[in-house]
């Protein structure tokens, strides 16, 4: 057998412990998920509904808004947007279904980074990384171990608040718009195939980025990087440059699946325990 | 299959059998603990360059099974990088090694199943409890078996403190569940480094009481590196001592007297009172209180028959070598002074 199950268990099982006793760790992923997934949409979702938030401007951004409706490629998302009865209605329809994306994907982004910034230099950092090397166990399941104590937790997190997401927003705004929010095929696509890739994509990057450097502080700038794309989609979505369409978001997740695989193989190449040995124990 | 009907013969008619792959050792219980001399590391010619930097030179030596060994030198001697290269962490630049038949670099995980170690710092994680670390590194080790994890928490009697946090152990706390850790898969080979580090002397002798301990009821190899040489010599079979990355000598405390104590100065309680100064019977001494005399002789030979004659005059209440603890040797060889 290749990997060792039992190993790579044991070190996703001691690390997702450590990740959830410790409250410093473990309670700032829990609040920026519910406040960006949560708190963000339900406020959006009820205040939009109930109050006038587009205020006395409305008239301003009436014509401009419009026209940009009138100009949605998306041939269904544009009938019922133009069928909405209110420019409020609508806002909150269209900031809803389509700027709550970026929200969800950065959360999964930092939720990921936290875990797995922390797995080799954390261990490096208590010196318990040398007594690990020591250990008869490989390099490959050691990544593989802590991959998983990354992964588990921040997909949990991305999951449970699109639920409680779901529901809340749904709860709000099923009285008025008779529809059911991010229960399309864009949503799917995007927590069952882009969040895990991209999840996965930025752990197996930190966990090689943190294999690589020596301090915690490092490992975060360096993963820090990997936000900059997500803001890209948040202000291209917000600008109308382009929209997060079914397929787009598909091809996303498969860009993202190859260099996930490219990732790997690069990990398989740094499987050496005098190189890791070398450069992170002195 | 051959070690196996071995070790199943052995149950029965103890024998002991290593399952080294390159050598099957079998000797009848002979009653001294199952101490022989087959040498478990071997070491021939290792250089290990890092960064352009020469950290050991042509280092060679052999540890005997069963024998409780010390690497001396000062710090930045090499000694830790001696013990990564033995476990494989870390690959030499030249040279060959055998660590129980095994070679470091090609079958590391096989060195480090059978091997446990202590790193100087004690390498655990602190916001566990003892109890979690232990079982965590005998799943590691696959070796998940909490009766001896008890035995050992027992023995290093650690046992009532197990469900607390290893970050609020004092130094030896800490030290002495690294200990426990570094024998939970019942190693052959055990490697401590600077093992007594940040202790008290209470601390201190609790871990060299320890380490004798496991040798003598385990049979476990001992390679202690340590640049605290009175804390060794208590406990060490032999000795290397390795100063600026060469082995510049080996061998028992017995060898190394013989080699270095070229005098011998004996330190004796006694009620004599010689009249004719400076010699008693050709012996120089020297008076160093009221009662005692320090003798300074040219053999061990010459003990007996100075204290006879001492005997047949007065009484003697106590007699001691000074010039012959480690420490004055290291310092032969380092070609220091020797330190009294």
């Amino acid at each position: 057998m290749w990997v060792n199950k039992q190993t790579i268990l044991t070190i996703a099982r001691k690390d997702m412990k450590a990740t959830f006793s410790s409250k410093k760790v473990w309670v700032p992923m829990v609040i920026v998920a519910f406040l960006m997934c949560i708190v963000v949409p339900s406020c959006m979702a009820y205040f939009g509904i109930h109050f006038d938030l587009v205020g006395t401007s409305s008239e301003e951004i009436e014509k401009p808004l419009n026209s940009y409706i009138e100009n949605f490629p998306n041939e269904d998302m544009r009938n019922t947007l133009i069928a909405l009865p209110t420019l409020g209605y609508k806002f909150v329809y269209f900031f809803l279904t389509f700027m709550m994306i970026p929200f969800f994907l950065m959360v999964a982004i930092i939720n990921s980074m936290v875990t797995s910034s922390n797995s080799f230099v954390g261990e490096k950092e208590r010196s318990t990384l040398e007594t690990l090397l020591f250990s008869p166990i490989s390099i490959k399941d050691l990544f593989l171990g802590k991959v998983l104590a990354s992964l588990i937790p921040s997909l949990g997190i991305s999951f449970a608040t699109f639920i409680g997401s779901f529901i809340i927003v749904n709860v709000i705004t099923y009285p008025y718009f008779k529809v059911i929010l991010y229960f399309n095929s864009t949503w799917i696509i995007l927590m069952f195939w882009v969040i895990p890739i991209l999840v996965l994509f930025n752990i197996i990057l930190n966990v090689l980025i943190s294999a690589k450097v020596k301090t915690f502080q490092e490992a975060q700038q360096f993963g820090g990087i990997l936000v900059l794309p997500i803001v890209g989609i948040m202000i291209s979505q917000a600008s109308g440059m382009f929209f997060l369409s079914p397929l787009t978001l598909f091809l996303i997740g498969a860009v993202l699946l190859a260099g996930n695989l490219f990732l790997i193989k690069l990990v398989t190449k740094f499987n050496n325990r005098n190189t890791l040995f070398q450069s992170q124990i002195h | 299959m051959v070690i196996h009907i071995l070790k199943r013969l052995s149950k029965k008619y103890k024998i002991i059998v290593n399952d080294y792959p390159s050598l099957i050792v079998i000797k009848m219980d002979d009653g001294y603990g199952g101490r022989n001399l087959t040498n478990i590391i071997e070491v021939d010619k290792v250089c290990k360059q890092y960064n352009q930097r020469e950290i050991l030179k042509d280092v060679s030596f052999t540890i005997k099974k069963g024998s409780i060994n010390g690497l001396l030198g000062p710090n930045g001697a090499g000694k830790t990088t001696i013990i990564r290269l033995l476990n494989g962490v870390i690959e030499a630049t030249t040279g060959t090694m055998k660590v129980m038949g095994f070679d470091p670099k090609l079958q590391g995980d096989e060195i480090r199943k059978r091997v446990g170690i202590v790193t100087e710092s004690a390498s655990l994680y602190h916001d566990m409890s003892a109890w979690d670390n232990l079982v965590f590194f005998s799943k590691i080790y696959g070796h998940a078996d909490t009766k001896r994890i008890i035995h050992l928490l027992d023995q290093f009697d650690m046992l009532r403190f197990k469900d607390q946090l290893v970050g609020s152990f004092s130094t030896g706390m800490k030290k002495r569940i690294a200990l426990a850790k570094a024998l939970l898969h019942n190693p052959i080979l055990l490697f401590l480094d600077e093992p007594t580090n940040g202790l008290d002397p209470e601390g201190i002798n609790e871990v060299i009481h320890y380490l004798r301990k496991v040798n003598q009821e385990e049979g476990v190899t001992i390679l202690i590196c340590s640049h605290v040489l009175h804390q060794l010599e208590t406990i060490c079979d032999s000795y290397l001592f390795l100063i600026d990355g060469k082995i510049v000598e080996n061998g028992t405390m017995i060898q190394l007297e013989d080699k270095y104590l070229k005098e011998i100065k004996l330190l004796v309680e006694t009620g004599l009172k010689p009249l004719t100064s400076p010699t008693y019977k050709g012996c120089i001494y020297s008076r160093k209180g009221e009662n005692q005399l320090e003798f300074l002789l040219s053999t061990k030979e010459e003990i007996t028959p100075l204290l006879t004659n001492i005997l047949k005059e007065t009484w003697v209440h106590n007699c001691e070598i000074t010039n012959r603890s480690l420490e004055a040797i290291y310092f032969h060889i380092r070609g220091g002074n020797v330190g009294e």
